[in-house]
């Protein structure tokens, strides 16, 4: 059993948007991986982004660049 | 604290699967078809009937299940206040998925939640079945990462989100109320049913305990193989657990892979029947029971893919497409299953599909 650390979740609107941003992270070596959206959270398709609370900046750029539209962004403790 | 931190993570979901295992069992108990507790399927075809959509004398009933599962969503989304009316998400093709979703399951004989339920009674032929269903979510999960999508909803106004629950409450008040306008079974499963102040119950418990805890089928069997979280899973395994506990403790578990109470032996199309179900359930975002529930909670594009889960049961009737149970004639054991047409309606659901996925993927038409 792992302990729970303090993350970065990114929801998405759609399942195809959280692929996308697992497919964009990794091709830019950017830290993360996909999770079931946490329970105290809610989204429409149940995938979300989990990645180190420093990489929002980022993010939220490299999202808008590619097009991806994020649902949030929250951090808590997953 | 590791131990709070489980609990807290898996406690609701493996509560939701207990609560609906034994619901299943007190519904049984009390009148409901054997291993039929609960069934999305067949209580939409039931509801199908009751209402005329189609003729199939044996299957017509107003199933207060589905009306308490719909309303106990909307009561606990709007008590968490989680309510959100939305739409807008591709509302046709959720039709046609909704309607093939379920000319699958009727040619297995269940939803994904009575597959669990049959399990539970020892049904053997069941298993075709979930193999099947693993088969068809693995087939969605790869268009999935391929990009497939269905495209977002947006925010509507309330009364669209309260569309599917203000129809339950009407279809309610007609059995309560006007039940000479409707039609019920005299014989065959839609004849067999608890009292239904106690399939109402059942249904609100479920419904509410499953929109808290997002208790899905096919999004269990997704989040296992695409994150390896198997918590959704963890879910149903507590409902088949339970139900065979149970159904051993009241005698009634039988470990066979014939003769099972609605359930056939013609094992490769219950298997594509569920293939069908389950890359349907895909690409719709969720299995039956999931559809209703987010409908509960104001997805007006759910409450659409209900509807057309009530018509492809119509049409699997009126086309005589569903699956007929194995029986017992004159002492001669008859295997049931699918004719012809039932054959060809599966093999032309998965060229629909097929067709509805190539044309929502990336590079494909966008919408504006």
């Amino acid at each position: 059993m792992r302990t729970k650390q303090m993350r970065l979740v990114v929801t998405f609107y759609t399942t195809a948007g959280a692929i996308a941003a697992e497919q964009l992270c990794r091709k830019a070596g950017l830290e993360g991986r996909l999770i079931s959206v946490p329970r105290c959270l809610t989204s429409d398709c149940g995938i979300a982004w989990s990645a180190p609370p420093d990489t929002r900046a980022v993010l939220e750029q490299r999202f808008r660049e590619a097009g991806i539209e994020a649902a949030g962004f929250h951090e808590l403790l997953v | 604290m590791r131990e709070n931190n489980w609990f807290r993570e898996h406690g609701l979901i493996l509560l939701t699967g207990v609560v609906v295992g034994i619901a299943a069992l007190v519904l049984t108990t009390s009148g409901n078809p054997r291993n039929m507790g609960f069934c999305i399927a067949c209580f939409e075809r039931d509801i199908a009937g009751a209402l005329g959509l189609h003729s199939a004398d044996k299957v017509q009933y107003i199933r207060p299940e589905i009306i308490g599962i719909v309303l106990g969503a909307l009561l606990a989304a709007v008590g968490a206040k989680e309510f959100r009316a939305k739409a807008g998400s591709s509302p046709a093709c959720r039709f046609i998925l909704g309607m093939f979703v379920m000319i699958g399951a009727l040619v297995f004989l269940g939803c994904p939640l009575r597959m669990v339920i049959r399990l539970g009674g020892g049904d053997l032929t069941a298993v075709a079945g979930l193999v099947g269903f693993v088969a068809g979510i693995l087939v969605g999960i790869v268009f999935l990462r391929k990009g497939f999508s269905l495209g977002r909803a947006y925010p509507v106004r309330q009364g669209e989100g309260l569309m599917l629950p203000g129809l339950m409450v009407v279809l309610l008040v007609l059995l309560l109320v006007f039940p000479g306008k409707l039609r019920f079974s005299e014989a065959g499963p839609g004849s067999m049913h608890a009292f239904w102040a106690i399939s109402l119950a059942a249904g609100l418990i479920v419904g509410a305990l499953a929109q808290r805890s997002r208790l899905c089928m096919a999004g269990g069997i997704r989040d296992a193989v695409m994150l390896r979280d198997f918590r959704l899973l963890s879910g149903f395994l507590a409902i088949w657990v339970t139900v065979t506990i149970g159904n051993l403790i009241l005698g009634n578990y039988n470990l066979c892979a014939v003769s099972q109470p609605i359930a056939h032996s013609q094992y490769l199309w219950s298997a594509l029947g569920m293939a069908l179900a389950g890359w349907g359930s895909v690409l719709l975002g969720g299995c039956p029971l999931r559809q209703l529930i987010l409908a509960g909670e104001g997805n007006g594009d759910s409450a659409v893919t209900v509807l057309g889960m009530i018509i492809g049961a119509a049409v699997s009737h009126n086309f005589g497409l569903a699956g007929a149970a194995d029986s017992v004639v004159d002492g001669v054991y008859k295997v049931g299953g699918i004719g012809t047409a039932g054959m060809a309606a599966v093999i032309f659901g998965f060229v629909v599909l097929l067709v509805i996925t190539v044309t929502h993927l990336p590079g494909k038409e966008h919408a504006s």
